[in-house]
């Protein structure tokens, strides 16, 4: 049907086409049967009116015989002929029933022949009588022979007019014939165009619907490099906004530990002093110093708990192997896992180590917070140039299809690794634990 | 009972004052000179002339670290004490400090009690028996 719709002058012109030349085919036969029959009637009416002028001449020629010979045997022709012209003016009254002018031509001539015809059968009556002379005589005179002539000019003059009528009836045929060849040819010619132009909207189409695919191309290929350049910028961004982050971490730890740490740290030696001062003098205000003290301790331990979360501060002194103890025998301390380190020293420069750090980092936080694990596996080794750091638990897992729980976290982790020029995995499914994987390359460097 | 010469290493000035106000009140020492960072210390340090009974070592400096100090002065005969006074005084730090020579770790925050006393018993020591354990 979309083709048909495509095509909207096409169609019903073919359609018209083949009903014009349904149409004019049928026509042209219909027209060419009721020609022909006619025809054929008119020869069977010629045939007729010469069969009745030579049933008139039979008659006259059994008449004469019987005249001269008396036998009655020369009747029998003249009957039978007699019939004939019967029969024929019988057939002709019909024939030209509808048609004026040789039906008065045929009326004439019935009265003629019925004239002869009553001729005849007088001369034969006398004959039968014994009046020889008498029916002798009316052959012998002229009014036969004129009869006669007149006889024949009228059946020559309708031999004629019919002749003309059988002239004009194949001129008609002629002309429906050529009418009908005529529309055909016409048709012919209109089906071929139609035909043409279907060709020509179809090649259209189809050049239409190649420059579409192309254009389909063309705009997926700009899509492409459209998200390779925004997938670059992406990461570009992540890697900018991790860094910013750091650093932002880092001036915030150096300020608290430099600024903080030295009000803090001036404050518990000044209570020092205070304290060797009042000792043995006021017990009272002893005490409240004492408090005094706690108060700074606290805070201290604060302090530092907020610093070493902002900024490893061992790593850039210990390395990452002691680094990561550290951090995996605090993680055990507070959550009671089982943690199972195979560490080994490897060769990072310090952003990919903290970028290590940070990943272990995130996976034993979402460790601890979702996955119900009771052991925790964590390794580091160097292969073939290449550093790789796992972390492996025996939780719930989840279906890595549907949006993990900890997705940012993951994806952060994915650019933060992919902007060192390494590669994460996840792997992961429901009750089958999960796998960080991450394979960052190693830095030329030796280990400090 | 001399005075115990000290030398200190610490890039805040607020700490650098309170500490050298707090022991030279509280003990008997002397403070001979103070640097901010590694390589102040280190050249300062370095010169065999400059009498020094005790070193008290920040790990984190204006430029370089404490632990530097500690590497540079394993390279030294022993003439004075060293000991480290930080921020940063956790169990993995104090092993790497005493693996570098360090006599004695102490954590800013909370052990400046047991650094006064360490100064006194050095102090004490010196004029006696010797340099005590």
């Amino acid at each position: 049907m979309t083709g048909l719709r495509r095509f909207p002058i096409v169609f019903p012109l073919a359609c018209s086409a083949a009903a014009a030349m349904v149409f004019i085919s049928e026509g042209s036969y219909w027209q060419s049967v009721a020609s022909l029959n006619d025809l054929g009637a008119m020869g069977a009416a010629r045939t007729r009116i010469q069969g009745l002028q030579q049933s008139i001449l039979d008659a006259e020629t059994g008449q004469r015989g019987f005249l001269l010979t008396g036998r009655a045997d020369h009747l029998q022709p003249y009957d039978q002929a007699l019939k004939d012209i019967a029969d024929a003016f019988d057939f002709l009254d019909r024939h030209y029933r509808d048609e004026p002018e040789p039906a008065a031509l045929l009326d004439r001539l019935h009265r003629l022949t019925a004239a002869r015809v009553a001729a005849m059968a007088q001369a034969i009556r006398q004959q039968q009588a014994g009046q020889v002379q008498a029916s002798t005589d009316s052959v012998l005179n002229d009014l036969g022979r004129e009869q006669m002539g007149a006889i024949r000019a009228l059946a020559a003059e309708l031999l004629a007019q019919e002749a003309t009528k059988v002239s004009t009836g194949r001129n008609e045929l002629y002309s429906t014939l050529l009418v009908g060849r005529i529309g055909v040819a016409a048709l012919s010619a209109v089906s071929l165009l139609a035909l043409f132009l279907f060709l020509r909207q179809t090649s259209a189409l189809r050049q239409k619907q190649l420059e579409l695919k192309h254009t389909v191309l063309v705009e997926r290929d700009r899509l492409d490099d459209e998200v390779k350049r925004r997938t670059v910028q992406l990461t570009e961004l992540t890697r900018h906004l991790q860094t910013a982050r750091e650093d932002e971490r880092n001036r915030l730890a150096r300020n608290l530990h430099d600024e903080l740490g030295a009000l803090l740290t001036s404050a518990k030696l000044d209570a020092a002093r205070i304290r060797s001062r009042l000792a043995g003098t006021a017990p009272e205000a002893l005490e409240r110093l004492a408090h005094l003290v706690e108060t700074l301790n606290k805070s201290i331990a604060l302090g530092r708990s907020i610093i070493e979360d902002l900024r490893p501060s061992t790593l850039g002194n210990l390395g990452l192997v002691a680094t990561l103890e550290i951090l995996t025998r605090d993680f055990t301390e507070r959550s009671g896992l089982q943690l199972h380190c195979t560490l080994a020293p490897v060769q990072l420069d310090e952003a990919a180590e903290l970028t290590v750090y940070r990943l272990v980092q995130e996976a034993v936080t979402n460790i601890s917070k979702y996955a119900k694990a009771r052991q925790v596996w964590l390794s580091l080794a160097s292969r073939a140039g290449r550093v790789e750091v796992s972390v492996r638990d025996d939780g719930v897992g989840f279906d890595p299809a549907t949006q993990p729980r900890s997705a940012y976290g993951l994806v952060g982790m994915r650019f933060r690794v992919e902007s060192e020029g390494g590669t994460l995995t996840v792997q992961s499914a429901p009750g089958q634990g999960t796998l960080v994987q991450a394979s960052l390359p190693e830095s030329g460097a030796a280990a400090a | 009972m001399p005075p115990l010469n000290t030398y200190i290493v610490e890039d805040s000035p607020v700490i650098r004052e309170s500490l050298i106000a707090t022991l030279e009140e509280m003990v008997p020492v002397r403070v001979v000179g103070t640097a901010e960072d590694e390589a102040t210390a280190v050249q300062w340090l370095g010169n065999a002339d400059h009498r020094v009974d005790l070193v008290i070592v920040d790990l984190f400096l204006k430029g370089g670290s404490g632990l530097g100090v500690l590497r540079a002065a394993m390279a030294w005969p022993s003439r004075f004490r060293l000991v480290v006074l930080s921020n940063y005084a956790t169990q993995d730090m104090r092993r790497k400090c005493l693996e570098l020579g360090a006599d004695r770790v102490f954590d800013k925050s909370n052990e400046i009690d047991a650094l006064i006393l360490y100064c006194d018993q050095l102090a004490a020591g010196m004029g006696t028996a010797g340099l005590p354990a």
